[in-house]
């Protein structure tokens, strides 16, 4: 025998699997207060000169930048100098953090507590950790972890302390600001708050600006944000945001230093803390305002199971490599650096990486058995027995893994116990019946959101599941929209260049909802067939696709899986189609906010004839990120009025778009008066 | 200065010159130097290469070597240093570039007769040469010296190789008239001329174009070392082309004269190489760099001979022709003769040297100095690399005094004051003036330096800083020896990017040799050499082990021309005052752009339109109709950002 004697599969714990290890098991069997008075001994940049958060202030206000800014106020504004200094110095308190070692270990023991109490493993691959570790003397380093729930924010610090890191300075909303005693701590253990939007604020942004390079430049910390934005709140990655990474590239391009080091970093969750304020939040319910005491209140969910939270550390990007041949930074010899400006290959160059981040994001993601289950729940919607259930997860697993999906899948566990085990977790979404079958249980609307409306809360239920379906469409949505297009072909035979036509139609359509590099759609389209034809999704001869061979399992499950985005759209082309233009010869103007809260109502009003079935369709999210894709499609104009954006429908442009995405997908008959959202009929609850 | 030789007869130079006053009657001239009326011989001989190195820098008796106790000696008598031993070098060479005395790369002995190409005649003008006075040879030694400047590359195959094409025959005009004569000649057989003068280039200027069929005449101009006439009243002197830095100053000097002009290379070139390439001198502060001294100069060219009609301090007439001749690489012409400014000899002399905490402490100290336009006749900051090298460097002493004194002074800085030895700068000063000048200018730049932690260093320190540039040419043949390859680079940049064009040039340095997989850690260096109103000079060297590297020089050229590449990225140069030459050519669009670079082409058109001055550098060999600029540039303009 060469293994241990006293070895037993069934007692292999998983603290370690594949290249993750859990970080939270020796917390469980540890002194979390020693833990929390650790020495660390942290490796620093190695152009790094050591100093305070206070002194970081004192260089933001004493650069060329942020004066030159102040002067430019000063004249715009003709206020007084003293004034403008004073606004300057409110702006740059308000933002900055004060990193303190005392507040760390404070942080990290309550921290420590929380995680232990929420989640069973915390996996971390630490060959990514290595890696940084081993590049944190040498590069300044950018943090981008995807943005899924807040906790992102949290576990990014806990990881670092965990393995003696810098603590990482995190770009956080102002959202946090706020809280009483919890946003002092955030702030005292690195978070720097910034407003979500500031427009045209010169001096807001060259405080901004110069507090984060000044920080990448020297190498003080870390530097943490979100290239997407915001938490996404629909589980799927959100197109890329480029004004911090164009804040935090632009030293680089101006030579103030030799080189960044980017770091994606992916961070998966079984169960998603804000599951149920997000579905709300997608019906149109605000979000409760963050609040120290909503977070005491917020303390039962302590005693829930969250499950396990794989976090990925990617293979960190040079942005020197990234940017060899394709900028030139000697453009920016003719000018003093202070005044800002970027090359259209510089911004050209930022756009790329950052779709890159995301995607590469998406690509260390780890599905869990829930999210494949949750893809075929969501197309059962009438209830499917366990037997069956196994059975289709197991096909859409075999699926995902040969699109390049890293499943998370015991080994050792048969797939009806890894199933129930989920179905466990997730209880609140789902249970089994006696008869062995699956089903959705109703979810009670969070208190907040005061809503009795049946169909408001079948709707919540099913945007709850398809959170999680949401996490693997990016691993199927490019194969999807070919099967989409042989899906709905009426000829035998479909010609590649054909449908590429198609597949760059839907892939335009479907920009919004999902990330795809610019330009680079044919390189998209061609990898996705290959894995199409090598999957036997689709059969090829003489450079055409043999339309009845390749309608099969296959492409009828990705054309499912996308069906509520395509009749989404449709339904919002619909509404905007039934905004006639009046009597002034143009359809009337209305704010994006209307237009999706409308179109929203349409869709409500079709699901309760019955018309339609997908409740998910009901998200604002969708319907807004289908929006922006009709305009960029020219279906839809923008028009600033009062500094307000109004949106209008083109209306010949539109009807094509719409004749053209009908062809896609089953569209249902639509009863003429239905379109009328004027008339007394919407019976929609008033809070959506 | 390094050789201060005491000179010889006096009263001949200042005849000789009087003479000139009367006659510039060439014949005469080349009686002179040839007849028994003027026994001096030219400083440079014909034969260079009897008294200097042929494959290495400098004089044949000054060198490095490793003597018997294992220990870096300094051979000859012409350098402060000569026959000195430096105790701490040979440590310094085995922990910072990786040397080991048993692994030595011996040169070659020698190029022989029958690895020299044989030389293209042009028979119509060598039977037309003949037909003149004018000396000229084409024995194979001569024409392999004129074959290169001192770029590591040529170095290199000086001692390991051998090279493809060299110059057909060497002529050596001795006067003004000679040169128009070559020309002519050249210009009707269609020969090639490439202008020699000291032969000092580093950047591969006087490498013979290996595509080039024609016969190419080598024009050494050393025998052309008269200085013709001084002139008080206006303070300016005329000296033909060919007379060299140090002889031109000490022949000055006796007269109580100097031009001031002292490039690092002054003991070799010349005064013809200055105009040419756009020299700058050490004291650029106080006298003003080549461009500022000229009052006068006469080139000729295959149309002719171009110059101004009067001596004048300034004025406008159009496009100044000066500034075509300036930098011209010697692509346009030879130039024959030059008026320059002088000086009288300053009445005092001192060297002195500060010590700041850090490099970016010096900057900031010297960027103020400009500020205040303050500096001294010279004012270099070298970064804390440099400071060790320059230690490890010192002589060995005897005197115990000295010793317990150097001990005193690093412990007072180092623990009093708590400088890091490892962080440390120094800037060496030169002051020049009368004495109360220098001696309030001393203070005066002693008290800005104490505003940024800067200590008065000694003057030894700073002598020492300057006698550096003269030897550390020399260091590179010892490395060579050690396998190891080193060169020196250089750009100009605004004060702002100073700091960190420094820094990333040489992170780029160490980064590129990582990722190029050489074993052992380069040594990098630079130092601020120039301070002007609006930025700096900035000088680097850079130097590797190649031990287990089969291509040494062209990885060197590789990571050179990446440390280039970031340096334009960093707001700086092409070149301060190297030049072009060919080795740069390929950032000379990206520098001047595409109408720069036409009009320069416009300019070679009309004056040399048969390329008789074919030498090949600069704005040679770029084709503007095809693709005049990468495919990416010209979508790239700068765009709004709300940054």
């Amino acid at each position: 025998m060469f293994w241990n004697m006293d070895y037993d599969p069934k007692l292999v714990s998983a603290r370690q699997k594949d290249m993750f290890e859990d970080i939270l098991e020796d917390r469980r069997h540890s002194s979390d207060l020693r833990y929390s008075l650790k020495t660390r001994d942290v490796t620093m940049f190695k152009l790094n000169k050591p100093r305070a958060p206070m002194q970081i202030k004192e260089h933001v206000m004493k650069s060329d930048r942020v004066n030159f800014a102040i002067d430019q106020t000063c004249m715009d504004t003709k206020l007084p100098r003293e004034e403008v200094v004073a606004e300057a110095l409110s702006i740059l308190d308000e933002m900055a953090h004060n990193l303190r070692t005392g507040a760390v270990r404070g942080f990290a023991f309550f921290l420590i507590k929380v995680m232990k109490s929420l989640y069973r493993r915390i996996y971390v691959n630490v060959d990514g950790i290595q890696k940084i570790r081993g590049l944190i003397k040498e590069y300044p380093i950018l943090l981008m972890p995807s943005h899924r729930s807040y906790m992102d924010f949290l576990l990014m610090s806990y990881v670092f302390y965990n393995y003696d890191l810098p603590l990482p300075v995190i770009a956080a909303a102002m959202d946090f600001m706020g809280m009483k005693f919890f946003g002092w701590l955030l702030r005292n253990s690195g978070a720097f708050y910034i407003r979500r939007s500031f427009g045209d604020d010169h001096l807001y942004w060259a405080i901004f600006t110069e507090y984060v390079q000044c920080q990448i430049c020297n190498g003080d910390n870390p530097i943490e944000f979100y290239v997407e934005g915001t938490r996404s709140r629909t589980a799927k990655s959100y197109t890329p945001k480029f004004g911090m990474l164009s804040a935090a590239l632009e030293p680089y391009f101006k030579s103030h230093i030799p080189d960044i080091m980017v770091v994606p970093v992916s961070i998966s969750y079984d169960r998603i803390l804000e599951e149920s304020l997000y579905a709300y939040e997608l019906l149109g319910v605000p979000k409760p305002k963050e609040s120290t005491s909503g977070l005491l209140k917020a303390r039962k969910i302590l005693e829930e199971d969250f499950g396990n939270i794989h976090i990925f550390f990617g293979q960190p990007i040079s942005i020197r490599k990234y940017s060899e041949g394709f900028v030139d930074r000697s453009l920016h010899n003719l000018a003093p650096r202070y005044i800002a400006s970027l090359t259209n290959q510089e911004q050209d160059l930022i756009k790329k990486l950052g779709h890159h981040m995301v995607l590469t994001q998406q690509k260390h993601m780890v599905v869990s058995p829930w999210s494949l289950m949750a893809s075929v729940l969501m197309q059962s919607q009438g209830g499917v027995s366990l037997r069956q259930l196994a059975k289709e997860v197991e096909w859409v697993k075999r699926q995902a893994s040969n699109l390049g999906a890293y499943c998370d899948w015991p080994a050792s566990e048969s797939a009806e116990s890894v199933l129930r085990a989920n179905l466990k977790l997730h209880q609140n979404i789902v249970r089994v019946s006696q008869e062995d079958v699956v089903e959705l249980v109703r979810v009670a609307p969070p208190v907040h959101a005061k809503a009795t409306d049946a169909l408001m809360i079948t709707a919540g239920q099913h945007l709850m599941l398809s959170l999680y379906r949401n996490h693997i469409l990016h691993v199927f949505v490019r194969p999807a929209m070919i099967a989409i297009s042989v899906n709905t072909c009426n000829e035998e035979r479909l010609s590649i260049d054909d449908l590429f036509t198609k597949y760059t139609f839907l892939e335009k359509l479907l920009c919004k909802d999902f990330v795809f590099i610019p330009e680079n759609t044919k390189a998209d389209f061609d990898l996705a067939l290959l894995t199409l034809t090598h999957t036997c999704g689709v059969v090829m001869e003489d450079n055409q696709v043999i339309i009845a061979k390749s309608t099969n399992k296959h492409t009828t499950f990705y054309s499912h899986l996308f069906e509520p985005f395509l009749l989404g759209y449709w339904i919002l082309c619909q509404y905007l189609l039934s905004n006639h233009p009046n009597v002034a010869g143009k359809p009337l103007a209305k704010t994006q906010k209307n237009l999706v809260k409308e179109a929203q109502m349409l869709t409500a009003r079709l699901l309760q004839e019955g018309v339609v079935k997908h409740y998910e369709m009901l998200s604002l999210d969708m319907m807004s990120n289908g929006l922006h894709a009709l305009f960029a499609m020219g279906g839809v104009s923008k028009e600033r009025r009062d500094g307000v954006v109004y949106m209008y429908p083109n209306t010949r442009q539109l009807s094509t778009i719409t004749d053209q995405l009908a062809k896609f997908v089953d569209v249902p008959p639509l009863p003429s008066v239905s379109i009328n959202l004027h008339s007394k009929m919407i019976t929609v609850n008033a809070k959506l | 200065m390094a050789t201060n030789k005491p000179s010889r007869q006096n009263s001949d130079i200042v005849n000789k010159m009087d003479q000139q006053l009367e006659t510039k009657n060439c014949a005469a001239a080349s009686k002179n130097n040839s007849g028994a009326l003027d026994p001096e011989p030219p400083t440079i001989p014909k034969r260079r290469q009897e008294l200097l190195k042929w494959n290495g820098w400098g004089y044949k008796d000054s060198k490095f070597f490793v003597n018997k106790d294992g220990h870096v000696e300094f051979t000859g008598e012409r350098y402060r240093i000569s026959g000195s031993t430096m105790p701490a070098m040979r440590e310094w060479m085995i922990k910072t570039i990786g040397v080991s005395l048993d692994h030595k790369a011996p040169a070659q002995p020698d190029i022989c007769a029958a690895n020299i190409p044989l030389p293209i005649k042009n028979d119509g003008f060598l039977s037309e040469l003949r037909k003149t006075s004018i000396s000229h040879s084409d024995d194979c030694q001569d024409r392999l010296f004129r074959a290169h400047g001192h770029t590591l590359h040529e170095i290199f195959l000086l001692r390991e190789g051998k090279f493809e094409r060299i110059p057909d025959i060497v002529v050596w005009p001795v006067c003004h008239d000679e040169v128009v004569k070559i020309v002519q000649l050249a210009c009707k057989h269609n020969v090639v001329i490439i202008p020699f003068g000291g032969g000092t280039s580093v950047s591969n200027a006087l490498e013979c174009p290996m595509e080039e069929k024609r016969m190419i005449v080598s024009l050494d101009t050393s025998q052309m070392n008269r200085i013709l006439w001084v002139d008080e009243k206006n303070m300016t002197m005329r000296a033909e082309c060919g007379i060299i830095g140090q002889d031109l100053e000490r022949k000055l000097a006796e007269r109580g004269l100097c031009t001031g002009h002292e490039p690092d290379s002054m003991e070799f070139s010349s005064l013809g190489g200055w105009v040419a390439t756009r020299a700058s001198g050490m004291k650029k502060n106080i006298y003003g760099n080549i461009e500022d001294l000229l009052v006068h100069v006469k080139m000729v060219t295959p149309r002719g001979v171009m110059e101004k009609n009067c001596q004048v301090p300034r004025m406008s007439s159009g496009l100044d022709i000066h500034h075509f001749i300036l930098g011209s690489e010697g692509t346009l012409g030879v130039v024959s003769e030059v008026t320059l400014k002088v000086r009288p000899l300053p009445q005092c002399k001192k060297y002195g040297s500060i010590v700041f905490p850090d490099f970016e402490c010096g900057v900031n100290c010297m960027r103020e100095v400009a500020k205040q336009r303050c500096a001294p006749a010279s004012i270099r900051l070298m970064d804390n690399e440099q400071f060790q090298f320059g230690h490890a460097l010192k002589v060995e002493s005897n005197s115990i005094l000295a010793n317990f004194m150097d001990g005193l002074k690093k412990l007072y800085i180092t623990k009093l004051k708590g400088f890091d030895p490892m962080k440390m700068a120094v800037a060496t000063l030169l002051f020049e003036g009368t004495k109360e000048e220098v001696a309030a200018l001393e203070k005066r730049v002693y008290e800005i330096a104490a505003k940024f932690r800067g200590i008065p260093g000694g003057a030894d320190n700073g002598e020492r800083g300057y006698m550096l540039t003269f030897v550390i040419a020399y260091i590179r043949d010892i490395g060579f020896d050690y396998y190891v390859v080193a060169e020196s680079f250089e750009t100009s940049v605004p004060w702002d990017r100073c700091l960190d064009l420094c820094q990333n040039v040489k992170e780029r340095l160490h980064r590129e040799c990582k990722d190029n997989n050489i074993q052992f850690p380069p040594y990098v260096t630079c130092r601020v050499t120039q301070t002007y109103d609006a930025g700096a000079c900035i000088y680097f060297y850079f130097a590797f082990n190649y031990r287990g590297i089969s291509n040494p020089v062209s990885l060197y050229e590789h990571i050179e021309s990446c440390a280039r590449e970031e340096i334009l990225a960093n707001g700086g140069s092409i070149s301060h005052h190297h030049g072009v030459g060919k080795i740069r050519k390929r950032w000379l669009r990206k520098t001047v752009g595409d109408i720069g670079l036409g009009a320069m082409q416009s300019v070679k058109q009309y004056i040399d339109p048969n390329n008789i001055f074919g030498n090949n550098n600069l704005m040679m060999g770029h084709n503007l109709s095809d693709g005049a600029t990468p495919a990416q540039e010209p979508s790239n303009v700068m765009l709004p950002s709300k940054l």
